[in-house]
């Protein structure tokens, strides 16, 4: 097989993989959420129901969010790729403040979810920064929380909306 | 003390895991592996009832990468799972679509999934019964020897010391019905099995240590109670086990003892350690539900709206085998007479009931919710027919100071310290109850057009495990290498399943010993590590933990001062802690810190303890207002009101939470669209996955009012009684009030999907 190479960008790094079926190689059926969680350790995505209903492993790609379990990776070459480790200022640590109002809103439970919650938030107010409630709970109606978080996360992200993201 | 007097108690503190869980750093069963860990994978059985035949798996273990592939030929048949020890790991007999056929290690999950494939069976198909009354007749297959017509042994020993407890007989039945003026009887089912479903699927690392010792890293909520059930599975067992930030559970991943024991015999196999996590398909499919519950029931209520006689059956579908649910039954029993405190007149017995399906078990709300669910609506019939207003008949019959009740111990208790009238009336209040309350199977709301109709229903709950099981904590004082502060280690079993429990119990240290709650240091949730913690369940946390670190903090306070003594001359009643050390309002300027009193490189350790109590039921009350489409029979909740009283409240936000989370876990949407479909020819589960079973997503919620009281109840030093688990456990009989009273007839088939309301209506 012809050996194929791939490139990602993650959280602003640069990483190239070589896809096969040889041992350490990338898998033509590797997901993305494999890779990020299983080759990079960026294990804060969960990947929970593996068919891209419940909204865990959410990731940004290209500005779009994005469930990482239903990607494959070798289909992801070239693409930047945000994932919840990759919101707070790298250099000073700084939350973006979708993740503050998330803690000043007590906007979690068990907090399975909530890095999925908040990646499909980050690329709903990267679009529009000045969603409608409905316009909020559209984009969050793939992220499922069981433990019923939903009412304070609808507080933070009023919270961030009215900061005008700052 | 009033909550203003506290320095943390009271008022919202962010958790001491909020920045791990806010960068993704927080870490979970899944995020985690140990060297030379392989992958572990269960073949399950397509069969619902089946008998092994023949089974090949010379081609799975000849592929490469796989370490071992285990039938139950391999595994010791004398090691069985639940209470009384009843199922083998692995049998030759199958009783459930999903079980464990054979067990294969491999390097890695792709590996171990393509050896499942190349296990060759054969099976003899047998006859399957999957309803609870059915499988106790004779003519029902028999799922295991011992349980003649299916039917379990009662009783589970750790909690009943004194003997089985499964059936509440008191008083008079038959002359405490002649004293009613109004009485229902039915026959109430609430055994659809709605699944919990945890957003992080269950699982487990083990690794064998020899003998038959195990070291295990599991997904459990109580890392005890996951002890407790693997140990009878395994005779002369031991198991330490280590737990993390647990992706949800609602009481439902605790022993986990498929998992667990599938990668201890594993691990015995390869002597590497092997973690066995289900896929969601699995959760789904195989794992534990909530038990089917049904009801044969006869209420009777005086002229006056309070319950007088009540006579039941309860039978209690636990699907393939019972882990323990002779507790949940007790439990059951219990919290039916918190309901119906003044009738002096029971005679509810219970049968626990084997299936052929997917094993039911622990689940948020215990057994009780499941009673509940059928039990109240046959009150709800009673109060019908002496036309009384529910919420009046609820604060007359509801549990208070001084009523007994005999609790899944089989022991009498009499109530202590509790009243929630008011909690009762301040939720009614909230809700607008007398003013959207028109009477039985009356609208409160029209549509001009008359294609859409609102009614209003009430649902009430206690449970008194709030004080269940035994429980230890140490708090130890570690002075500072350097300068001469000291920090604060916690030290007490306790795992963050999202309660917010371990930051609650570090905010009552850090209130006794006057130190910042930021420096209260935390030990990591294991049974080593701690000392012995029964976990969080039933609500438990608060008042035992509680109690434990409260009186390990007060007993390092009081070593402390008795330290400090020769410092400050003056009596220990008149010492102070502050900035880490002792001080006196007596004689200003004298001060000692902990680490001058505390011997060099030594520590300054506090003991407290909690042993078990069932004096101070908890409450909770749902109020719902649902709209109901009578075109297309779909319900809509338009507002859900919870109310509880929680003595001192410890942190406002987390405790609103955990009202709002009554929506989830199978709770109010039981009543609406959540259950476990089953193929009656197969026995398969046909809501395998995300997609075909239902849950409410972040577009449907209904506008929710919490209404928390804090009163301050005699429990323990910070007043507080803890009540998140029962957040829901009334809401979906709640919900069918609400809908009753909307379409102006009866509809008691839960969940109420609009096949069920368009039945009732008579347009279907």
């Amino acid at each position: 097989m012809k050996t194929k190479e791939i490139s990602l960008c993650v959280n602003g790094h640069q990483y190239e993989f070589s896809v096969g079926k040889l041992f350490g190689q990338i898998p033509p059926s590797e997901t993305l959420s494999k890779t990020l969680r299983n080759r990079l350790g960026l294990t804060g995505s969960k990947e929970a129901c593996g068919e891209g209903a419940c909204g865990c492993c959410t990731v940004i790609m290209n500005g779009d969010a994005v469930t990482s379990c239903m990607m494959l990776t070798v289909d992801c070459d070239g693409k930047q790729i945000t994932t919840i480790e990759g919101l707070a200022d790298p250099k000073t640590g700084e939350l973006d403040p979708i993740q503050q109002a998330f803690i000043d809103e007590y906007a979690f439970q068990c907090g399975y979810c909530t890095p999925g919650i908040i990646m499909s938030t980050k690329a709903m107010l990267d679009k529009n920064p000045n969603p409608t409630q409905e316009e909020i709970e559209d984009a969050l109606s793939g992220n499922f929380c069981r433990c019923i978080s939903q009412y304070h996360v609808f507080n933070a992200i009023g919270r961030v909306v009215q900061k005008g993201g700052k | 003390m009033a909550s203003t007097e506290y320095r943390y108690i009271g008022k919202n503190t962010p958790r001491k895991d909020a920045k791990d869980i806010v960068t993704g750093k927080a870490v979970f069963l899944d995020d985690f592996s140990v060297p030379g860990m392989l992958i572990g994978k269960i073949l399950k059985s397509p069969h619902a009832h089946a008998e092994i035949t023949s089974i090949n798996t010379e081609k799975a273990r000849n592929l490469k990468g796989v370490h071992a592939v285990l039938t139950y030929k391999d595994v010791d048949q004398s090691w069985k799972l639940g209470w009384p020890p009843q199922k083998p790991i692995l049998s030759k007999r199958l009783l459930y679509v999903g079980d464990s056929v054979a067990l294969v290690a491999a390097e890695n999950e792709e590996t171990a999934k393509e050896a499942l494939d190349l296990i060759e069976v054969e099976y003899e198909l047998l006859p399957a019964v999957f309803d609870g009354i059915e499988a106790t007749k004779d003519e029902a297959p028999q799922l295991y020897e011992e349980f003649e017509n299916n039917v379990v042994t009662p009783g589970y020993p750790p909690f009943q010391k004194d003997g089985a407890f499964w059936h509440l007989e008191k008083g008079d039945v038959e002359k405490g019905f002649e004293e009613c003026e109004y009485i229902a009887e039915d026959t109430i089912s609430f055994a659809k099995k709605p699944a919990p479903l945890a957003p992080e699927p269950p699982g487990a690392i083990v690794q064998w240590l020899g003998d038959y010792n195990f070291k295990v890293w599991a997904t459990s909520q109580s890392s005890y109670i996951c002890k407790i059930l693997n140990s009878s599975v395994i005779p002369e067992s031991d198991w330490s086990i280590q737990t993390f930030n647990v992706g949800g559970s609602y009481g439902n991943k605790q022993s986990m003892t498929v998992q667990v024991t599938s990668a201890a015999v594993l691990s015995m196999a390869t002597n590497r350690p092997v973690k066995v996590f289900q896929t969601k398909v699995e959760q789904m499919v195989a794992y534990e539900t909530r038990l089917g519950s049904q009801v044969h029931a006869r209420i009777g209520m005086d002229k006056d709206g309070v319950v007088r006689a009540v006579k039941a059956e309860w039978f209690v579908d636990t699907g393939s085998h019972c882990n323990a649910t002779q507790g949940q039954v007790g439990v059951g029993i219990g919290e039916a007479q918190l309901v119906m405190a003044k009738c002096q007149n029971w005679d509810l017995d219970t049968k626990i009931v084997v299936t052929n399906k997917c094993p039911a078990g622990i689940v948020r709300g215990y057994g009780g919710q499941e009673l509940n669910s059928c039990l109240s609506l046959l009150i709800g019939r009673t109060m019908e027919a002496g036309n009384f207003d529910p919420v009046e008949v609820y604060r007359k019959n509801y549990v208070c100071d001084g009523d007994e009740y005999i609790w899944r111990d089989g022991r009498k208790w009499k109530a202590h310290s509790i009243n929630y009238t008011k909690a009762i009336n301040e939720t009614a209040a909230k809700f607008e109850w007398s003013k959207k309350w028109k009477g039985w199977g009356v609208p409160t709301w029209t549509s001009e057009d008359g294609k859409r109709v609102r009614g209003v229903g009430c649902g009430i709950i206690g449970n008194a495990d709030v004080g269940e099981d035994n429980t230890e904590a140490y708090v130890r004082v570690v002075p500072d290498l350097f300068g001469d502060k000291s920090h604060v280690v916690m030290q007490c079993n306790v795992t963050e399943s999202g309660m917010g429990q371990r930051s609650n119990l570090a905010k009552m240290v850090a209130e006794v010993l006057n130190v910042p709650y930021e420096l209260i240091q935390l030990t990591p949730p294991d049974t080593v590590i701690n000392p012995t913690g029964f976990g969080l369940c039933g609500s438990r946390g608060t008042i035992t933990y509680g109690r434990a670190v409260t009186k390990a903090a007060e007993d390092v306070k009081q070593k402390l001062f008795d330290l400090a003594e020769p410092y400050l001359e003056v009596p220990t009643d008149a010492m102070q802690l502050e900035n880490f050390g002792v001080a006196t309002k007596a004689r200003p300027g004298k001060f000692v810190t902990w680490k001058q009193l505390i011997p060099p490189d030594l520590t300054l350790t506090g003991y407290g303890k909690h042993t078990e109590n069932f004096s101070t039921p908890n409450f909770f009350i749902v109020f719902l207002e649902v709209e109901v489409n009578l075109e297309n029979g779909k319900v809509t909740v338009v507002q859900m009101t919870g109310g509880t009283d929680a003595g001192q409240v410890i942190d406002p936000a987390t405790l609103e939470m955990q009202c709002q989370g009554g929506i989830g876990s199978a709770s109010l949407d039981t009543a609406l669209f959540e259950e476990n479909i089953i193929d009656p020819a197969t026995g398969r589960t046909m809501t395998y996955n995300m997609i075909e079973y239902k849950w409410r997503p972040f577009n449907e919620f209904p506008k929710y009012d919490a209404v928390m009281l804090s009163s301050q109840f005699d429990t323990f030093r910070f007043k507080a009684v803890g009540v998140g688990e029962i957040a829901g456990a009334s809401a979906a009989s709640a919900c069918m009030q609400a809908i009753s009273n909307a379409i102006g007839k009866q509809v008691s088939e839960y969940p109420a999907t609009p096949d069920v309301i368009l039945k009732a209506i008579g347009k279907l």
